[in-house]
C-alpha cells in the first residue's frame, strides 16, 4: 500500500491496526495452537508408536511417551527389500522429473513465445487433458502396456507421466512475461533457438522449474494406484507399493509398521521442510488459471 | 512469429511433439479405447475373442444395485469432503490472515500432511482409529463417552475416511484461500469498515463475492479429487465393511482388476468420466451467475 501524504487525517488501515496491536488477542493464539496440534499430532503419534514395544502399544488407554525401542526399526528394515524400493523410487521419480522438465520447457516455450496456426486450440486441448482422470485410464493403459511388454518395468511408471499439464501451464506463464528484447538480442547475436532455450531462458526459469520438479518428484514418490496395478515384482516397485505390501503381510505388527511409515516418509518430509517456500509457491501457482 | 524464416514454420509443432505424443499415446487414445471396450464383452486374456454387445454393459450396470450403491457412497464422501472441507479451509484461512507471531509455523503445519504419501499416513490413521487400542477411543474413554468401531463399523467407516482425507488435503485449500484473500484489495474492505459495516457484514458484502473465483476453483478441484480418491479406501477399509465405503472409483478397481469384468468396468469408467465432467460443468454454470471476476 502506498502512503502518500494527505492533508486530511487518514483513517487507520487494517494493516496499521494490526501492527498497532502489540499483543495479539488470546483467541488467535488458541486457534493457532489447536490447528498445530490437530495437524501435527499424527506425526508425533506414529513416532511414539514406532518407539514403543509391542506390549506397550497394546495398552489401553494408550501411552503418550516413547520408550526408545529402536529395535523396531531394525526389525522392520530387515523384513522387506527397502533399499531396493528406495533405489527404484529414486530412479523413477528422478527420471520422470527430468522428462517433465524437458517436455514442459519445450511446450511452454512454444505456447508462450511463438505464434502459429491452431495455437489456442492446441493449448485448450492440452488443458482439457486434465479432465481425464487416471482411474478412467487404468484399463486401456493396462492393455496397452501389456501389449508393448511394458508391464512390470520402470518405463511403465516413467514415460506415461513424462509430460505434465501443470508444468506446461507454469512455463507458458513464464514465457508470456519473458522480455522479448532478450530473445531478439540473442537472435541478433546469432544464437540458435536451442541455445537461447538452454543458455538464457532456462537459467531465468529456475524458480518455475524448481517448483515443477518438486511437485513431480513428490507426486512420483507418493504414487500408488498406477504402479500397484502395472507392476508385480519388488525389483521394479516403488516405496509406497512396498509399504502397502508390508501392510498386507505385517498388518498386525503396529510397531514395525509405524517404523516403516517413519523411514519411508522421512525423505519426503525433509524435502518439504528444506523447500517449503517453493512448495507454497507451487500451490499459489496452481490457481494461476482461475483469475479471469 | 518473432523473426524466424518461413521454412521454420514447422518448428513450434516440433517443440510440442514430445509432450503431445505422451498425451496422445497414454491419455487421449486410451480414453477413446476405454469407450470402445465398453461396447464389448471384452476378453481380458485374449482381446481377439471379445464380442460386440452394444450397450449391454451399460444396461447391466444401470440396473445393478452395486452401481447405484457405489454412487451413493461416492456422494456421501463428496459431501463429507467438499462442502465441509470448503467451510473448514475458508475458516482456517480467515483465522490465519491476521499476522501474528508463529503464523508461518501454523500455516506450515496445516499444509504439511498434503505432501505426505497417502499409503503411509493412512496407515497412521488406521492405528489412531483402532477400536481396541486406538488413540481416538482412548480419548472417548477418558471423556466417559461410548467408544466407536470406526473403520470396522459400517456406520462410522466413511466418517473415518472423510476425517483422514480432510486432515491430508485441507492444507492445500487453505493455502489457495489465503492467496485469494490476500489478493482482495485492502481499500475495499476498509471502505466497508469506514461505512460502518461490522466484520460479519464486511465479509458477506465484500470478501465473499470477491473471493468467488477462488471458491469456484477449490470447489471444482476438490470435487474431482474426491470422485477419484482411491488409495485411502484401499488401505483403510478395502471398500468395506459391507461395502459401506465402496465408491465408484473403488468399484471400478474391483470390477477391472479383481473380477476381470473388463467390459462392464470400462462402461463404469466412461460413466465416471461423464459424472466428473458433468459435475465440473454444473459447478461452473451455477457459480458463474454469482461469481465476480476481478
Amino acid at each position: 500500500m502506498s502512503s502518500q501524504p494527505s492533508l486530511l487525517p487518514r483513517p487507520r488501515t487494517l494493516r496499521q491496526e494490526n501492527r498497532r496491536r502489540r499483543h495479539w488477542p488470546w483467541w488467535q493464539w488458541l486457534i493457532g495452537a489447536v490447528l498445530v496440534v490437530l495437524f501435527l499430532f499424527p506425526f508425533y503419534w506414529v513416532i511414539v508408536t514406532s518407539l514403543n514395544s509391542p506390549n506397550q502399544v497394546l495398552q489401553f488407554p494408550p501411552l503418550f511417551l516413547p520408550h526408545w525401542q529402536w529395535v523396531n526399526y531394525v526389525q522392520a528394515w530387515t523384513a522387506a527389500p527397502w533399499l531396493r524400493y528406495f533405489a527404484n523410487t529414486l530412479f523413477i521419480a528422478g527420471l520422470t522429473t527430468l522428462m517433465v522438465l524437458v517436455t514442459s520447457l519445450l511446450a511452454g516455450f512454444a505456447f508462450g513465445m511463438m505464434e502459429f496456426p491452431a495455437k489456442q486450440v492446441l493449448f485448450a486441448g492440452f488443458l482439457a487433458i486434465m479432465m481425464i482422470p487416471t482411474t478412467v485410464l487404468l484399463i486401456p493403459d493396462y492393455i496397452l502396456l501389456r501389449d508393448i511388454h511394458w508391464l512390470n518395468t520402470y518405463w511403465a511408471q516413467i514415460v506415461p507421466f513424462g509430460a505434465s499439464v501443470f508444468g506446461i501451464f507454469l512455463l507458458r506463464q513464464f514465457f508470456l512475461s519473458f522480455p522479448r528484447e532478450i530473445l531478439e538480442a540473442a537472435q541478433l547475436d546469432g544464437a540458435s533457438q536451442a541455445r537461447f532455450l538452454w543458455q538464457i531462458a532456462m537459467p531465468m526459469a529456475k524458480p518455475a522449474l524448481i517448483t515443477i520438479a518438486l511437485y513431480v518428484f513428490i507426486g512420483s514418490w507418493n504414487a500408488f494406484l498406477w504402479p500397484y496395478i502395472m507392476t508385480s515384482s519388488p525389483s521394479v516397485q516403488p516405496i509406497e507399493v512396498g509399504l502397502a505390501t508390508f501392510l498386507g503381510t505385517n498388518g498386525t505388527d503396529w510397531t514395525g509398521l509405524s517404523a516403516a511409515v517413519v523411514f519411508t516418509t522421512l525423505p519426503v518430509m525433509v524435502l518439504f521442510l528444506v523447500a517449503q517456500r517453493q512448495f507454497l509457491a507451487g500451490a499459489y501457482a496452481a490457481t494461476g488459471g482461475v483469475k479471469g | 512469429m518473432i523473426g524466424y524464416s518461413r521454412q521454420r514454420r514447422i518448428v513450434p509443432y516440433l517443440y510440442l511433439t514430445p509432450a503431445g505424443l505422451i498425451f496422445l499415446i497414454f491419455t487421449i487414445l486410451p480414453a477413446a479405447f476405454v469407450l470402445y471396450i465398453s461396447f464389448f464383452n471384452w476378453d481380458f486374456l485374449n482381446s481377439a475373442m471379445s464380442k460386440f454387445v452394444g450397450l449391454a454393459n451399460y444396461q447391466s450396470l444401470l440396473t445393478s444395485g452395486e452401481f447405484w450403491h457405489s454412487l451413493l457412497v461416492s456422494l456421501y464422501f463428496v459431501i463429507g469432503t467438499v462442502p465441509v472441507g470448503l467451510f473448514l479451509a475458508l475458516s482456517i484461512a480467515l483465522a490465519l490472515m491476521n499476522n501474528f507471531p508463529g503464523r508461518a509455523f501454523v500455516r506450515l503445519s496445516v499444509f504439511s500432511p498434503y505432501v505426505t504419501p497417502v499409503v503411509a499416513t493412512s496407515i497412521v490413521w488406521i492405528w489412531i482409529f483402532n477400536p481396541q487400542f486406538g488413540l481416538l477411543n482412548g480419548i472417548l474413554h477418558s471423556l466417559h463417552l461410548p467408544q466407536l468401531g470406526w473403520l470396522e463399523s459400517p456406520h462410522w467407516a466413511m466418517i473415518g475416511v472423510v476425517i483422514y482425507t480432510l486432515w491430508h488435503s485441507l492444507g492445500f485449500d487453505v493455502i489457495i484461500f489465503m492467496a485469494g484473500l490476500s489478493a482482495i484489495s485492502h481499500e475495499l474492505r476498509e471502505a466497508a469498515r469506514i461505512d460502518g459495516a461490522t466484520r460479519w457484514q464486511e465479509f458477506w458484502a465484500v470478501t465473499w463475492p470477491l473471493l468467488s473465483p477462488t471458491t469456484l476453483f477449490v470447489l471444482v478441484v476438490t470435487t474431482i479429487g474426491s470422485m477419484q480418491a482411491f488409495t485411502q479406501f484401499f488401505t483403510m477399509t478395502e471398500g468395506g465393511p459391507l461395502s459401506a465405503t465402496t465408491t465408484v472409483s473403488y468399484l471400478l478397481y474391483e470390477m477391472a482388476f479383481i473380477f476381470y469384468r473388463t467390459g462392464p468396468a470400462a462402461a463404469l469408467a466412461v460413466i465416471l468420466f461423464v459424472i466428473i465432467a458433468g459435475l465440473t460443468a454444473l459447478q461452473m454454470a451455477v457459480t458463474r451467475r454469482r461469481t465476480f471476476y476481478q
